[in-house]
């Protein structure tokens, strides 16, 4: 199975990526012909990043539930995996998604370019790149070489490039170039109006572009002519206005156009990309509490951070012939933007255009009902419903069991919380009514009903359930609970609310 | 199969629910004494309680064959009604019979001996239901009910 590796860089990066799993696990696919294995390395150098965090465990969880249920299964049915797990070699990393920035926690900038140990010139030369302001930890007011990296580059993607650079020598990128065969892909997450992202996507994607000149690292031939994606978040979120932050939305216009002409150098305008995705928004909405770093950062999800995940599964919707690349550049450069139907500040999926509604309406309808089964009224069937009882059996024993009490619940619980973040977001997007009845849980889709239709009500889900599980073999209660739901609801879906697939 | 169903109804030898008179009527004594050339009552009442029990038994597994409906309560709700019914069908027609004076009149027959009937026609039901309702077959040819017994769920 050919794999795409992803890179998910900063906050942006890690909230994407949620989106992704989101999407994933809904059993969102591209369409193509190739099935992926999708390999996420989130770079941030902000370790106690709440959105990472989140991102991370949630990775596990689909991970784990993915492993027991089985590709075959319609939700989680796209492997998801560590970087460790594809090698073999002896220098294994720990399981886990995030990349290791070595000597970042606790130092100042200007230890970590030697900046005591340089001689005159230099540290006057250091002195003009990195002049200026910013906070530390503490939110006091420091030069921007005393910043302190654990909290992020707090938006200097000056600082950023160099600590970034670090890459390329890591044992992740070995492994990455190592692993790394002709079929397989590369996606770059970033945002451009920050610190990470917007120095970590131009970075990274030179480090895999120039891997042919690296000599620390072995396996790199076909990583040159790599078929790389990738999207750049530009403005979409508004924040706080505060004057001892150094963060400014002001601020965000000037950045995304400094990079933007940075990029027109050294992404766009030498074609070391093959597919660029572009994606922003001006809505001036709710804004964002204006947090550099120090308390955590933890953004509501966004439905521009959705957008972008679903360019993930454009990219590897695009024809290898479409993404050829020769000596490092590519032969036909693909960009593209996000569009939807109807500017509405809070959207619905009538508002999104044709293709992304049937990509995902259906999908997360599906995940959105399955949740709601379980958390509504799953103790009231279980060993009381045929398909429950069924064999195998899905019994008390089960979800007292990890999968279904830690990995699917929690799963399916920061689902919700990601559902409910961009309903709650302005510019929204709340296609669900979570809390209502079946039959009103998508907004504008109305149950076809009728003299011999019968309504959509939990007892009619069991009894579709125990109708579609009869004489089905499965290979375990896990893979039965994920592959009996995604088939119901699939089923209930395209029957009582004709949404199409 | 009167011998069948006698044997069923009398409990196989000491009939511990009514008289060795209705048994005779229900064996087809006749209204002139003479021979068991009546109306085999046994047969049309062991048949009517199997068909009963059975139909009972289709409704609530094939027919409604409902989530809503396949809980134990519900399965003794059905059995409640299984006995019910039969227990009533072997009483009414036996007591009709008797208060039209359509048997030998020399036997003595009474309200007690078709109460004594009934409650054996209704036992019985509740046997036959227990016997169709326990097994995975032929319930597990449903889809709602196929784990629907008298102890689950």
């Amino acid at each position: 199975m050919a794999r795409l590796y992803i890179f998910a860089i900063g906050g942006t990066g890690s909230r994407v990526l949620k989106s992704l799993t989101m999407l994933l696990a809904s059993g969102v696919k591209p369409n193509s012909d190739k099935n992926f294995e999708i390999v996420p390395i989130i770079i941030d150098p902000h370790k106690s990043n709440e959105d990472l965090k989140r991102t991370e465990r949630l990775l596990g969880n689909y991970q784990t539930i993915s492993n027991d249920a089985g590709l075959d299964s319609g939700f989680f049915s796209t492997k998801i995996t560590t970087l460790d797990r594809l090698t073999t070699s002896q220098n294994r990393l720990s399981g886990s998604f995030t990349f290791n920035l070595q000597e970042v926690g606790g130092r100042k900038f200007s230890e970590y370019i030697g900046f005591s140990q340089l001689d005159e010139p230099n540290k006057a030369l250091a002195d003009i790149l990195f002049s200026g302001k910013s906070i530390n930890k503490r939110h006091e007011e420091v030069n921007l070489l005393d910043v302190e990296m654990d909290i992020g580059f707090v938006g200097n993607p000056n600082i950023g490039s160099i600590v970034l650079n670090q890459v390329k020598d890591s044992q992740e990128f070995k492994d990455f170039a190592s692993n790394f065969n002709e079929d397989d892909r590369v996606f770059i997450i970033s945002s451009i109006f920050g610190g990470t992202g917007a120095a970590g996507f131009p970075t990274i994607l030179k480090n895999i572009r120039d891997a042919m000149n690296n000599r620390n690292i072995d396996g790199k031939g076909f990583l040159q002519d790599a078929k790389i994606g990738a999207v750049t978040v530009l403005p979409y979120f508004n924040i706080e206005k505060d004057s001892d932050s150094p963060i400014q939305k002001s601020d965000f216009i000037a950045k995304t156009k400094a990079a933007l002409y940075y990029y027109k150098d050294n992404v766009t305008g030498n074609n070391s990309i093959n597919s660029l995705y572009y994606i922003a928004d001006n809505y001036s909405g709710k804004p964002y509490k204006n947090d550099p770093g120090d308390n955590g950062q933890k953004n509501d999800a966004h439905f521009v951070e959705m957008a972008s995940a679903l360019a993930i599964i454009d990219f590897l919707e695009t024809p290898d012939s479409d993404l050829e690349t020769s000596e490092g550049k590519a032969l036909k450069p693909i960009y593209k933007e996000f569009g939807i139907r109807k500017d509405s500040a809070d959207i619905k999926f009538s508002d999104l255009e044709d293709y992304t509604e049937r990509k995902i309406a259906m999908r997360l309808s599906q995940l959105a009902l399955f949740r709601k089964y379980l958390t509504e009224h799953l103790s009231n069937a279980i060993e009381k419903e045929a398909w429950s009882n069924d064999s195998p059996e899905i019994n008390k024993k089960f979800i007292d069991d990890t999968f279904y009490r830690t990995n699917l619940s929690e799963f399916l619980s920061s689902f919700a919380d990601w559902l409910k973040e961009m309903a709650d977001n302005k510019r929204g997007f709340s296609p669900f009514n979570l809390d209502s009845s079946i039959e009103a849980l998508i907004e504008g889709r109305t149950v076809k009903s009728g003299w011999f239709s019968s309504k959509v009500d939990f007892p009619s889900m069991d009894n579709k359930l125990s109708k579609q599980g009869k004489g089905k073999t499965y290979s375990s209660a896990s893979q039965k609970l994920i592959k009996l739901f995604y088939d119901t609801t699939e089923e209930i879906l395209t029957s009582k609310f004709g949404l199409k697939n | 199969m009167e011998e069948f169903f006698a044997s069923l109804y009398e409990w196989f030898g000491p009939n511990p629910f009514y008289s060795k008179d209705m048994a005779e009527l229900m064996r087809g004594w006749d209204i002139t004494c003479t021979g068991y050339i009546g109306t085999p009552w046994y047969v049309i009442i062991g048949w009517s309680m199997v068909a009963i029990t059975i139909a009972s038994y289709v409704l609530q597994y094939h027919i409604i064959d409902s989530s809503k409906f396949n809980k134990k309560h519900h399965w003794w709700i059905v059995a409640a009604i299984v006995v019910l019914f039969n227990f009533l069908n072997a009483f009414l027609i036996m007591n009709n019979t008797i208060q039209a004076g359509d048997y030998c009149t020399q036997d003595n027959i009474g309200i007690s001996d078709c109460i004594g009937l009934g409650l054996s026609n209704a036992i019985w039901s509740f046997i036959l239901f227990i016997l169709l309702t326990s097994f995975k077959y032929p319930r597990n040819l449903g889809i709602n009910c196929s784990h629907t017994t008298f102890w689950k769920p």
